[in-house]
């Protein structure tokens, strides 16, 4: 029996992931392409879990992706625990190796925790395992705290409100300000209240306490107890498993000239190449930036980045990763969609709408030229938001 | 195979449009239109694609 050359082998099972792996089929690649996710089911969308799924509104079926072409191996539970960049091979927790011509690390992140050793039942959201999780303990609970106002924060704190549920919501900042600039997080920060959520500003800082398991959270001035006491601190790359491997792999980057693997996340150049037969896409990486490295977990630079990815494995060429991120949020009954950075303190220009209909076309410009913009409750194309941001590619003539 | 939109789910995130602008755009008020009817064997693949990066997954091919 001759044994097959190895083919191209993605480490993810998500969004990322799953658009790699469609584009190297599409591009017409015929070898094999494996995809080792350490998830029990297959690949999902993780938008709908601090909303319908939580809420219960919406089956687990509802939130999976297409399924992809079946000539792609998609292996479930095979969790990836180290890489040997010199044979090639990723070895799996049950001990396996898995050798590969070509690698696409798309591992993602993973929530992060806060609380101290010593102190367990933590509760974060991440998976769709966590979603269903919570919403069965919420479905006996009365009171909520979330520690945590970026976006997943308060879009639990408004299905926890819709499911009647008291809830309080503690953040060193007023939430989202830093994602949406004053004057919109301002706004949602008047809905939120409207909904009955409780805001408590912690600027100190606040951290879970509790006996032996999470109960409260502390700001230090005020203890916050609540029935379910969720953490909504952002994600972590998963990058640990790339050095566990005995010795460190030779990961060293085309255009990074160092180590590649960073707490900021896996370092990829401007077309997803990591080092030499190694790529990387989605939540787990920090992509070159005029900041430095940075990353950008957002659905739309998975796609972007999967893609590039895909293609920069097969050696084609790829569209640059565009800079500008575009995003969005549903929470007490507003649909947010934002492209650009939203300045911190500038007030954005109401376009189209108005506050009081809670539909609202917004422009944001500093030093006179458009830098982003954002559609609250109101549809429009991609591609006009977009121009309306600033952020649009080169105009077609 | 055609193009099947659940409308419900649809929120016009746009992601469909930028991976096979052919098959898939947002209209003026942001309200999305597909390609009506059968899909030619050539271009299922990208409609497929279109299809797999809705974040709410609103999109399926579905059998004529």
């Amino acid at each position: 029996m001759t044994r097959k050359a190895p083919g191209i082998v993605i480490v993810g099972g998500s969004i990322a992931a799953s658009t790699a792996a469609d584009t190297i089929r599409l591009n017409g690649y015929e070898d094999d392409v494996t995809v080792l996710s350490d998830e029990d089911r297959s690949p999902y969308s993780r938008v709908p879990l601090s909303k319908g799924i939580l809420r219960g509104t919406e089956a687990p079926a509802a939130a999976e992706l297409p399924a992809l072409d079946e000539s792609i191996d998609i292996r479930l539970q095979a969790r990836a625990v180290g890489l040997d960049t010199d044979r090639k091979v990723v070895q799996l927790a049950d001990g396996e190796t898995v050798p590969y011509r070509r690698l696409i690390v798309a591992t993602g992140s993973r929530a992060r925790r806060l609380a101290p050793p010593g102190l367990g039942g933590e509760t974060v959201i991440r998976t769709m395992h966590d979603a269903l999780e919570l919403r069965t303990r919420l479905n006996r609970a009365h009171s909520v705290a979330v520690l945590g106002g970026g976006f997943l924060g308060m879009e639990i704190a408004s299905s926890c409100r819709a499911m009647g549920l008291e809830v309080t919501l503690v953040d060193r900042d007023v939430p989202q300000r830093r994602l949406l600039g004053s004057w919109l997080s301002r706004f949602l920060y008047e809905l939120a209240r409207e909904a009955g959520v409780r805001i408590v500003r912690a600027p100190e800082g606040a951290h879970l306490a509790g006996s032996n398991r999470v109960e409260a959270i502390d700001t230090g001035s005020n203890r916050i107890e609540a029935d379910v006491v969720i953490t909504a601190a952002g994600d972590v790359p998963n990058v640990e498993w790339l050095n566990a491997a005995g010795p460190r792999p030779a990961l060293e980057g085309a255009g990074v000239g160092g180590d590649v693997v960073s707490a900021k996340g896996l370092l990829i150049d401007g077309s997803c190449r990591v080092a030499q037969d190694v790529f990387a896409c989605g939540d787990v990486t920090a992509g070159a930036s005029f900041r430095g490295h940075e990353r950008s977990p957002h659905w739309m630079n998975a796609v972007e980045q999967g893609r590039a990815a895909g293609l920069a494995v097969l050696d084609h060429a790829t569209m640059p990763l565009r800079r500008a991120p575009y995003y969005w949020t549903d929470q007490f009954g507003v649909e947010i969609k934002l492209s650009g950075h939203a300045p911190a303190d500038a007030t954005p220009t109401i376009v189209a709408g108005s506050v009081e209909e809670r539909s609202m076309l917004l422009q944001w410009h500093v030093e006179g030229r458009p830098i982003a913009a954002a559609t609250v409750n109101h549809r429009i194309p991609l591609a006009r938001l977009r121009r309306l941001a600033g952020t649009a590619d080169t105009p077609a003539a | 195979m055609r193009i099947e939109v659940d409308r419900h789910r649809c929120e016009g995130f746009g992601m469909c449009e930028e991976v096979a602008p052919d098959l898939y755009a947002l209209d003026d008020d942001g309200n999305l239109q597909v390609h009506e009817g059968d899909l030619a064997p050539g271009v299922e693949a990208r409609a497929a694609s279109g299809a797999r990066v809705c974040p709410v997954a609103a999109l399926k091919l579905v059998s004529t």
